[in-house]
């Protein structure tokens, strides 16, 4: 908080004790839908066909235009279907539906020991494997380690800053060892001074824990951060651990950022030689009966999720895929859980009392990338693309902070997107 | 079952409009209270049943112009109104009001206040200038002297300042005459002076507005960095002029700097929306209310500087609209550039401002005397009309001698018994004071007629009475008769 700035953050109810202390259960669905999406690229290598057999971590399809990103089956038995179905996205997407023998046959993946192989070994391992960025946005991570130079900081990010969210800590608390060897491999592929494993200081037990795990190791220590929401968003991360910014990626200024669970996926990957074919799922909110962390195999319908969490409280129901502030509703919930799902949050449906803009600035006081949400909206209501240009509508990542501060109860975030969507079309006619 | 399409996010902030005008309506009510308080116990009944009238009318009015609105344009009343709170700018318009002013007077200027100065505009949230401004304004523009017979205040601090000391003072002994005549800075503090209604305890103000800071009903940057402007501005100027630190602290505790600071220049809906904007605004409002209060010698700065930022504001938020990390800069160039200029004119502004000046002490009249030479001596006549020997060696002579009454309208000369002893006067006694009554006669006082005694021909010359220089040299007309006997 400076005189001339916002605080550029907030601290939010987390809602984190529902689900953090409880038990984790591991779904065994009949069936499975794999959906085939990897951001812009919509046209994957298909390696499968209907009738094949297929074992868990058998590789179903490649994506490879863009960046390599390869999909597996996160079941054993046999292809039922090659077909579009909606996805998270609520678009078509083509999904592979493997229908489980329940016996969760593993395919014989190579395994790497790490300290013997060089960097090039283990980033060519890590694109193989489909390690891709586990908070919810997908990234492959190989990319980070392909280019990385005189990096500072390796900062392995446990921070969950949404409320609801707990599937980190769970990973953090049940898998630590195979994250800890995803770790040192990642340090090996970046060679950064120092390791910092970041948590938010009001989870003190789970930094305990982590600090005793660590014992004796060097370089890698745990970092406590504020309890602030977008404190786990990359930039703001980097920040609060650095106080430096940056224009594009976090190399600029030495670091390298990767999700807990991403470790723990990588280093699982090194040593059973399984790709992501599973993972750790809150399903929590005020709309379903149990709260739970629970695994879940990739390409499970939300449905059955909610149906093992004791299924929902009520009959009016938003449901968001990852936390309520940034995760996308589906209209139904016959949808697939892709890999880089972090949570299910279900919400009652709320009435909001919408009053005029009283014009406070909260909005742009908390926006973490600095924007001024509140005149982007006038300027998108006068069509002033110029000024849109002026006020950097295409740097929004629709955290969905203006929103959650706006006393008026205003969808700033949504008229945000809209001008964000607006603007770029604009620009791209041009 | 159904499933909600709901775009992210899907969370909100237990911070509403309506609690944040709640809590701000609480915030002014304390202010009020203690004005309630002060006029109770310093004033009584009157002034009391006088802040209840100002307050009651000006919300009245505020609120049935935003019905008579609503009802005009076919809208729900109950919910247009609980979406434009009126009722505040009706608290904050009273708050500004001095206690003498006409209840008409409020009236009138509350219904121009919400009609011109928010909902022409569109309403809540639309409106340029800050309403409550507009009101107090009108008033400042049309209804000064309307005010109510029996309820009468003395000056505030800032008109004493403004119309007595220009602001600027230097002299010692004039500093503390201008202090105890506001009951010294600590009383600035408390507020136990008339002024406006709501406008004098700074430090109750104070209080609120850091409640109201930290509950986010208010920013405290615009408080803090207006307040925080004119304090080092007029200590700059100050330092110029040689005044004590009396001065800026003079300036932040009177004509209701610290109420426009933490409740009108805070109306968001009239200032900038971002932090950089915030702060440049408030610091021009506190250049501008520095000038004014020492240039333009005008005691209201906080309300039109408040009014001229406001329509400033759309310009700071053009200059403001960047990414505001990348635009840091920008702001601080601007801010930077704003307070050498305010920092500049304020110095410019006092430097032409002659300190006030003692009022030249008034020259003690001279006493005028009269002797054998004054001009009636020579022209009245006196007539020895007998003597008696008082058989101790001094002599009684009666005599009459023309006086004022004689010159005027011929009327009877005044008639004097003169003891002489050894050239000497021994006593004047009047037997009959025929000159002006009160003035004339006067010649009977006893510290006039012992002026005599002991004078002789030589040295005859007395004070005259003041107004009666005529009678006094009738009556030394006699007294140099007798001795010349």
């Amino acid at each position: 908080m400076s005189l001339f700035k916002g605080p550029m953050r907030t601290h939010l109810n987390g809602h984190k004790d529902l689900t953090e202390h409880g038990e984790v259960v591991s779904l065994n669905p009949s069936k499975v839908s794999i959906p085939l999406f990897a951001g812009a690229d919509t046209n994957p290598e298909i390696l499968v066909n209907v009738g094949d057999e297929v074992k868990v971590g058998t590789k179903i399809a490649q994506f490879s235009s863009r960046f390599v990103i390869p999909v597996f089956s996160s079941v054993s038995g046999k292809v039922e279907a090659i077909e579009d179905q909606l996805h998270q996205s609520l678009k078509k997407v083509k999904h592979v539906v493997i229908a489980s023998d329940g016996k969760f046959t593993k395919e014989s993946n190579p395994t790497i020991d790490y300290e013997k192989a060089s960097k090039e070994e283990l980033v060519d391992f890590m694109m193989n494997a489909g390690i891709i960025g586990c908070g919810g946005a997908g990234f492959p991570s190989y990319v980070k380690y392909k280019f990385a130079k005189d990096v500072e900081k390796l900062i392995i990010n446990a921070v969950e800053c949404e409320p609801y969210i707990t599937s980190d800590y769970k990973t953090v608390e049940l898998h630590f060892d195979e994250m800890l060897l995803g770790i040192k491999a990642m340090q090996k592929m970046c060679e950064p001074k120092e390791v910092l494993i970041a948590i938010k200081k009001s989870h003190p037990e789970l930094i305990q824990f982590v600090n005793e795990k660590l014992n004796g190791e060097k370089d890698i220590r745990c970092v406590s951060v504020p309890d602030v929401y977008p404190m786990g968003w990359e930039r703001t991360l980097v920040y609060e651990l650095t106080k430096k910014r940056y224009d594009k990626l976090p190399a600029e200024v030495g670091c390298v950022v990767n999700n807990a669970t991403t470790a723990y996926m990588f280093g699982k990957a090194m040593t059973t030689g399984e790709p992501i074919v599973s993972r750790m799922l809150t399903v929590s909110g005020d709309g379903v009966k149990e709260p739970k962390n629970v695994e879940v195999p990739v390409g499970t319908s939300f449905h059955e999720v909610v149906e093992a969490c004791g299924g929902y409280t009520g009959e009016d129901m938003v449901v968001c895929f990852g936390g309520p502030m940034m995760g996308g509703t589906v209209t139904t919930d016959a949808v697939s859980v892709e890999r880089q799902n972090n949570a299910l949050t279900v919400l009652k449906k709320q009435a909001i009392d919408e009053v005029a803009c009283l014009r406070c600035g909260s909005c742009s006081d908390h926006c973490p990338s600095g924007l001024q949400p509140v005149r982007i909206n006038q300027a998108a209501k006068l069509k002033d693309n110029e000024r849109l240009g002026k006020l950097r509508v295409d740097k929004c990542i629709e955290c969905g902070m203006c929103t959650y501060v706006c006393p008026s109860k205003i969808a700033v975030t949504e008229n945000v997107r809209r001008a964000k969507r607006a603007y770029m079309m604009a620009n791209a006619k041009k | 079952m159904k499933f909600n399409y709901s775009p992210a996010p899907n969370y909100r902030s237990a911070l509403s409009t309506k609690r944040i005008m709640l809590e701000l309506l609480l915030g002014l009510l304390v202010v009020y209270a203690f004005s309630l308080y002060y006029y109770a116990t310093h004033f009584g009944t009157p002034y009391l049943m006088q802040a209840l009238i100002i307050m009651a009318v000006s919300v009245g009015s505020c609120v049935l112009t935003e019905v008579v609105w609503a009802l005009a344009n076919k809208k729900n009343v109950i919910s247009y109104l609980t979406g434009s709170f009126p009722w505040i700018t009706g608290v904050i318009l009273a708050l500004m009001m001095p206690i003498s002013i006409h209840w008409y007077a409020v009236a009138i200027s509350a219904v121009l206040c919400i009609l011109f100065g928010k909902l022409v505009f569109g309403g809540f949230g639309q409106n340029i200038f800050n309403p409550a401004a507009v009101g107090r304004a009108v008033i400042f523009a049309a209804f000064t002297g309307l005010t109510t017979a029996d309820i009468v205040t003395s000056a505030t601090p800032t008109t004493v300042m403004a119309s007595t000391y220009s602001w600027c003072v230097t002299d010692a002994s004039m500093v503390s005459a201008l202090l105890d005549s506001v009951g010294g800075l600590q009383n600035l503090l408390f507020g136990f002076y008339p002024g406006a209604l709501g406008e004098t305890s700074a430090l109750l103000i104070l209080i609120v507005g850091v409640v109201l800071a930290i509950r986010k009903v208010i920013d405290w940057r615009v408080p803090v960095v207006y307040i925080g402007s004119v304090f080092v501005l007029t200590s700059v100027m100050a330092l110029y002029k040689g005044m004590g630190m009396w001065y800026p602290v003079y300036h932040i505790l009177t004509g209701g700097l610290f109420f426009g600071a933490v409740f009108m220049a805070t109306d968001p809906v009239t200032t900038p929306t971002s932090a950089a904007g915030r702060v440049i605004y408030a610091l021009g409002c506190a250049i501008l209310t520095v000038l004014i209060r020492v240039k333009a010698n005008l005691p209201e700065g906080v309300l039109y500087s408040i009014l001229i930022m406001n329509a400033c504001s759309p310009m700071i938020e053009r200059v403001c609209d960047c990414e505001q990390i990348k635009g840091l800069k920008t702001s601080l160039i601007t801010f930077a550039c704003v307070a050498v200029l305010g920092l500049g004119s304020g110095v410019l502004a006092i430097h032409a401002v002659e300190p006030a000046k003692k009022p030249e002490p008034k020259p003690e009249p001279k006493p005028v005397t009269v002797n054998k030479d004054s001009k009636f001596v020579q022209d009245f006549k006196a007539t020895v009309n007998g003597s008696t020997d008082n058989g101790d060696g001094s002599i009684t002579y009666a005599i009459s001698c023309e006086g004022y009454a004689v010159m005027d309208h011929d009327g009877e000369p005044n008639e004097l018994e003169i003891t002489v002893k050894d050239s000497a006067v021994v006593s004047v006694k009047v037997v009959k004071a025929m000159d002006t009554e009160y003035i004339g006669d006067r010649i009977t006082d006893a510290d006039f007629r012992e002026q005599f005694v002991g004078l002789t021909l030589e040295d005859l010359e007395v004070e005259a009475l003041s107004g009666a220089t005529i009678s006094s040299s009738s009556v030394l007309k006699a007294v140099m008769t007798a001795l010349e006997q």
